[in-house]
């Protein structure tokens, strides 16, 4: 007996190793340590690049990586991708493994972002290949700034962290404006609201919950109405967090649940307006304003906005269930970075091959510095 | 001695014989043994004090729903607890059911489906989903369990390792037919009705079907942990392995089927995770185990081993809960939220402890 | 000479709640003198040691050593001012090696930092040569048997120079030539001026090896005399307050036919070789022999948990394939194992729980529900039938004394109704008294049909309990005598046979 479920149990485990195996090649087809050869079998050049990556399971990346793989694949570069499993000693690890396994080109979304230690680091590692920074804020309001220039062969494409927040409010203020007194449940003449953050120590979920804010009652202010205001006067944080630091639904619906035992409608106190860091916080708050009845069809609607623009959110913002949310363009965030890989094969440095990417209003060219391509954000509010 | 009143007066009596010294010692003794309880008592007359919202129905009805959501979890744990050991793969485990569970019953016109040819939404259907994702869970306890039990693997380990495993199944899963690592949503609202249903509401907060559900496991826990063979020999191998061995009880198979019925039991906890946040990401679940254990030996379930009551479990669920909805309620900073969660556990963890170290 | 006194308790009193486990106790001990600690358990001898090395507070009395008044607050304080104790129970770092468990706290050092690992190896050979020791220091604790490892402590007791020594029922668990060993070892410090305290149930020993005896019951000091006065019935009557005529119960069993047979028995991973005997039904059959003789191992592998290379057992003509202990149980065997503590009890469970637990099967109903009434009648029953002393069937079992907990566990096999007993040192560690009502009960099974194996270090209780003795030595049976027509000496000579 004990034999047969010895037998059983190794044999599902190398099925398992075979299936995952099986699939990896499949999907991933030029991906792998070693490097293999591109589709199309032509090599436009010799480089070969490896891109890092903070964590496998973040939504918004894995649509970049995605599309990133495909444009790599289409210039008929060799490529593979690491992942640091959000740890930034792995991953300089990971950085220096690849450099002596003879990488060229090193596509870095940092673990520890908003350090430039960590990013000297990395160039410090990397010598004299290019270094291109991606997405992850490699030191903010300005930090970065000596720490590209020094580097010469290292560039950065982003977004602007502070942008999200800012077009996020300036989103936020419109509505509100046009649609004040709706919003406005107990009729106070304020709107209270309620501010759920992603992850307490991340500065993307820093700037976000104070520029959405800050960019609001600027726009309200200006229109004559009053800024907004936070539900709880006890909290002096004026924030919700999710403890667990990702960024997910589950805490934003639990949030929520509780605060709605003291804050509802018939107290007269209700939250009439949610800002969220993220698309999924977003979701939570839905499912568990949708549970209390609102936000569905017939129902009154409490503004939810978020960051992302998923799938899900697309779809339930269709629905009218949200109000509106941040789009990141990961396409557009995938052709910069290829764009910029094909500029370096074409021998230019670093900052020079950004300018490859600029071929229309998405991108554009950071006014601190040189070396900083920005993807713009756009607000999503339907199509 | 099984009359309260009975046993209430003898105590009473017993308590009258002693001499002084005796009887601060007997109250120092009591007040210690119940710290926990009457710590809470307090942080419950504070908070409701500061915040009378906080003593309502609706907030009873918040409370036990959020005791339902982690309660299956934290009773599964708490047989690995009982075993000495512990299961760090808990929350990855929920996580993966969640994904299966919400891919088998998304909408059928949803348009970012991923599997397309799957049988339309029915009551018999959310029944054989639900018992697919719990025999997964279940398979998953079972490969746990073989390697604690086989070659005597500190669960730590192979635990740790399956949480890996997992996570990387979790990782190959989202990626599946063009998903691309994006969370699955559009679930079903049959699926959303059957778990997340309201019963009937508490002062317009609704009691979903799950807190039902919940109950029904509990009431089965208890009745595997108290009155079956395998839950008594559960206790005797936890309690001493080798005397357990000798007394003819079956330990490679009490441990595996341990491990079976706690995974079974996050599996669970993955079908209803998906409903209650609208959506299933490859992070759900995350170090959702910390919070099941943490739970487990507040309530007494000691990682001395053998010891442990359902009872205790469903305390330590509470307790937990009554500190996230009190300090939320309170609008107390995040920063403080983290340590005096964090006090709490120490102090449980000392104060059980103390009944386990030998008086000088 | 003139011994003066070295060690001096007076008046201690230790209350724990409910009980007063010691009364106004005194105690003087002499330089170069063994004086022998005795009274049942439970009398407060273990609490008067634990309250001179600190590990209890006493409520009030006073130490002297030496004529200073002392207070240690733990035993490392009382090692590092002289005062030493060897275990029954040894705690020890068994994964570490001899020398490493000796100088545990206090490694000699090169330069302050690194341990001096050749000091070491030297400094515990040298004090291994002094006693006659012949271990490798360097070799792993869990590795040896517990007679040495015994050893090891001693040793280690030495090695602080110190002045007075416990020995707590050091014998328990040595054959007789390791009891040897020991004796000149303590004869060989009592000439070098060091007091020892020597606790022990073995009424022989304690005549051929102390000066002094002090006899204690239920807390308080009963007598101290030379034990050259004392005879043995003297000291029993004192311990227990009444005459005890016999140690043991007449015997009343009459074997019948020949129940089991055991041929070839021969071990997979031990060195038991071609074990083979016969036992009849209301027999009891004793097994003798040294330390690792393979006593132990012949009632483990009958019983299906040591592994077999070959060997059939037969029970009433039907071959039993014993593969585990559970198919042990269902063929009629129960097991009462050599280490109460780490096979036998579930600490943390109550008395209910450790007596019904291999006997699940027959408390349940509908297949599937374990009815607590029955569980509850067969505990009560086997409490009020073995005169368990507990406040209760709740009470955690750990919290009993040795010799309850045994009762508790003998209770647990007989609720399997077993046809053969395997009991390896069913009295060990166990009192006068309660060691009387243990040999009864063996009686009274034998007299019921069951075939009893007892395996005993201790030869009295061979002779007084069985019917017939085999004989082990180095994992063989050396030979076979009739309880009632052999000695001491003859089991001796057979059990060296093959060393």
């Amino acid at each position: 007996m004990k034999k047969l479920i010895a037998i059983a149990l190794a044999l599902v485990m190398v099925l398992g190793l075979v299936a995952c195996g099986g699939n990896t090649t499949e999907t991933t087809a030029p991906a792998g340590a070693t490097g293999t050869q591109a589709e199309g079998n032509k090599p436009a050049s010799d480089l070969k690049v490896t891109a890092f990556w903070y964590e496998e399971s973040d939504v918004y990346l894995s649509s970049v990586r995605n599309a990133l793989n495909k444009e790599l694949d289409a210039l008929g570069v060799t490529h593979d991708d690491q992942f640091a499993a959000n740890d930034q000693a792995k991953q300089l690890d990971q950085i220096k493994t690849a450099i002596a396994g003879g990488s060229n080109l090193l596509v870095v979304n940092v673990v520890t972002s908003g350090a430039p230690d960590t990013a000297k680091d990395i160039l410090d590692a990397a010598g004299d290949i290019p270094v291109i920074f991606f997405n992850r804020a490699i030191g903010t309001e300005g930090a970065d700034v000596p720490v590209l220039t020094e580097a010469k062969n290292a560039a950065f494409i982003g977004t602007d962290a502070p942008e999200a927040g800012h077009i996020q409010g300036k989103m936020i203020g419109q509505y509100l404006v046009e649609h004040f007194d709706e919003v406005d449940l107990n009729k106070d003449g304020k709107i209270s609201y309620a501010m759920m953050k992603g992850e307490e120590a991340n500065i993307e979920a820093i700037f976000r919950t104070q520029y959405s804010v800050e960019d609001a009652d600027k726009v309200l202010t200006e229109a004559g109405k009053p800024a907004l205001e936070y539900f709880d006067a006890k909290n002096t944080d004026k924030y919700q967090v999710d403890q667990g630091g990702a960024w997910s639904a589950t805490a934003a619906k639990e949030y929520m649940d509780t605060n709605f035992v003291t804050y509802n409608e018939a107290a007269g106190n209700m939250i009439e307006l949610v800002i969220c860091n993220n698309d999924g916080m977003a979701e939570g708050v839905i499912a568990s304003l949708q549970e209390k009845g609102y936000n569905k069809e017939g129902a009154h609607v409490v503004p939810v906005f978020g960051v992302d623009a998923t799938d899900n959110a697309k779809a339930l913002i269709a629905d009218g269930a949200m109000t509106g949310t941040v789009k990141q363009d990961a396409e557009g965030m995938a052709y910069a970075i290829a764009q910029a890989v094909s500029g370096i094969s074409e021998g230019k440095a670093a900052p020079e091959a950004l300018k490859n990417a600029l071929t229309d209003e998405r991108f554009s060219i950071a006014e601190d510095c040189a070396a900083k391509l920005y993807v713009a954000y756009a607000p999503y509010t339907g199509e | 001695m099984t009359n309260p009143v009975k046993r209430l007066q003898a105590t009473a009596e017993e308590f009258k014989h002693k001499d002084s010294k005796d009887k601060k010692r007997y109250i120092v003794d009591t007040i210690l043994n119940n710290a926990l309880y009457i710590l809470m008592l307090i942080f419950i007359i504070y908070t409701a004090n500061k915040q009378p919202n906080f003593l309502t129905w609706g907030s009873f009805a918040n409370l036990i729903t959020q005791v339902a959501a982690y309660l299956p979890l934290a009773l599964g744990i708490a047989g690995c607890i009982v075993l000495t050991g512990t299961d760090l793969s808990a929350g990855r485990v929920a996580g993966l059911t969640a994904a299966v569970s919400a891919v088998l019953l998304q909408k059928t016109d949803f348009a970012n489906k991923m599997f397309n040819n799957l049988p339309a939404i029915t009551p018999g259907w959310i029944l054989v989903a639900m018992l697919i994702v719990v025999a997964i869970g279940a398979l998953i306890g079972l490969v746990n369990g073989f390697f604690v039990a086989k070659f005597s693997l500190h669960p730590f380990i192979v635990t740790l390792s399956t949480q890996l495993i997992t996570y990387g199944i979790i990782l190959w899963f989202f990626g599946l037919n063009g998903n691309n690592g994006q969370p699955i949503s559009g679930l079903s609202q049959e699926y959303k009705n059957a778990i997340g249903g309201a019963m009937f509401r508490m002062q317009n907060v609704p009691i979903p079907n799950y807190v039902a559900y919940a109950l029904l496991l509990t009431v089965l826990m208890w009745f595997i942990w108290n009155k079956t063979t395998f839950g008594k020999n559960m206790f005797a191998v936890g309690s001493n392995a080798e005397a357990a061995k000798v007394s003819g009880v079956n330990v490679f198979m009490t441990t595996m089927l341990v491990h079976t019925l706690a995974g079974a039991m996050y599996g669970y906890s993955g079908f209803i995770e998906g409903v209650r946040s609208g959506s299933v990401a490859a992070s759900t679940g995350l170090n959702a185990e910390c919070d099941a254990i943490a739970a487990c030996v507040i309530g007494g379930v000691s990682f001395v081993g053998g010891t442990g009551k359902i009872s205790g479990i469903i305390m330590g669920v509470f307790v937990l809960r009554i500190i996230f909805v009190a300090l939320t309620m309170l609008g107390v900073d995040s920063s403080s939220l983290y340590i005096i969660k964090g006090a709490i556990i120490l102090c449980a963890c000392a104060l059980d402890m103390r009944k386990y170290l030998v008086k000088k | 000479m003139e011994h003066d006194v070295l060690l001096k308790m007076v008046d201690i009193t230790k209350t724990f709640p409910g009980v007063k486990a010691l009364d106004h106790v005194s105690l003087e001990i002499k330089r170069g003198t063994v004086h022998a600690l005795m009274g049942e358990n439970g009398a407060g001898k273990s609490t008067l040691m634990k309250c001179l090395f600190g590990i209890y507070n006493k409520d009030s009395g006073q130490i002297f050593l030496e004529g200073k008044e002392v207070n240690f607050k733990n035993s490392k304080e009382a090692l590092e001012n002289g005062v030493a104790m060897v275990h029954q129970e040894l705690n020890q770092a068994l994964k570490r090696s001899v020398m490493d468990n000796i100088w545990l706290g206090r490694y000699p050092k090169i330069a302050g930092i690194a341990v001096n690992e050749r000091k070491m190896y030297k400094d515990t050979l040298e004090v291994f040569n002094e006693l006659g020791i012949d271990v490798d220091p360097r070799r792993i604790m869990s590795t040896m048997p517990v007679s040495q490892r015994q050893m090891v402590e001693i040793a280690k007791a030495v090695s602080f120079h110190s002045k007075v020594i416990v020995f707590d029922e050091p014998t328990s668990s040595l054959t007789e030539e390791e009891v040897e060993h020991l004796f000149r070892i303590i004869n060989m410090l009592r000439a070098k001026g060091v007091a020892i305290i020597y606790i022990s149930h073995k009424m022989a020993e304690i005549k051929r090896i102390s000066d002094e005896i002090t006899v204690m019951r239920d807390g308080q000091w009963i007598a101290t005399r030379p034990a050259a006065e004392l005879e043995m019935n003297d000291i029993i009557r004192l311990m227990v307050g009444r005459e005890l005529t016999n140690q043991f119960p007449p015997k009343t069993n009459k074997p019948g036919d020949v129940y089991l047979k055991v041929e070839g028995l021969t071990g997979l991973y031990n060195h038991l070789q071609d074990v083979s005997f016969e036992a009849r039904r209301g027999e009891i059959l004793g097994i003798a022999g040294l330390d690792s003789s393979g006593r132990t191992e012949t009632l483990e592998s009958i019983f299906g948990i040591r592994s077999r290379k070959a060997g059939t057992i037969t029970l009433d003509g039907k071959v039993c394939k014993n593969r585990s202990a559970g198919e042990a149980i269902k063929n009629g065997f129960a097991l009462l194992t050599e280490e109460r503590r780490a096979t036998g009890i579930f600490g943390v469970l109550n008395i209910r729980e450790n007596t019904v637990i291999s006997s699940l099967k027959k408390h349940k109903r509908f297949g599937i529900y374990l009815s607590e009434k029955s569980q509850r009648e067969d505990t009560q029953q086997y409490i009020e039938a073995m005169h368990t002393k507990t406040p209760s069937q709740e009470t955690k079992i750990r919290t009993l004394s040795g010799g309850n907990q045994q009762k508790v566990i003998i209770g647990r096999w007989l609720l399997t109704n077993p046809d053969v007993l395997l009991l390896d040192e069913p009295t060990r560690g166990i009192d006068v008294g309660a060691k009387y009502e243990i040999y009864q009960l063996i009686l009274d099974l034998a007299n019921n049909g069951k075939t009893v194996l007892m395996v005993s270090s201790e030869m009295p209780e061979l002779l007084g309990v069985c019917d017939r003795i085999l004989v082990m030595s180095g994992g063989r049976v050396a030979g076979e005598v009739d309880a009632a027509h052999t000695s001491q000496e003859e089991i001796m000579t057979l059990a060296a046979k093959y060393v």
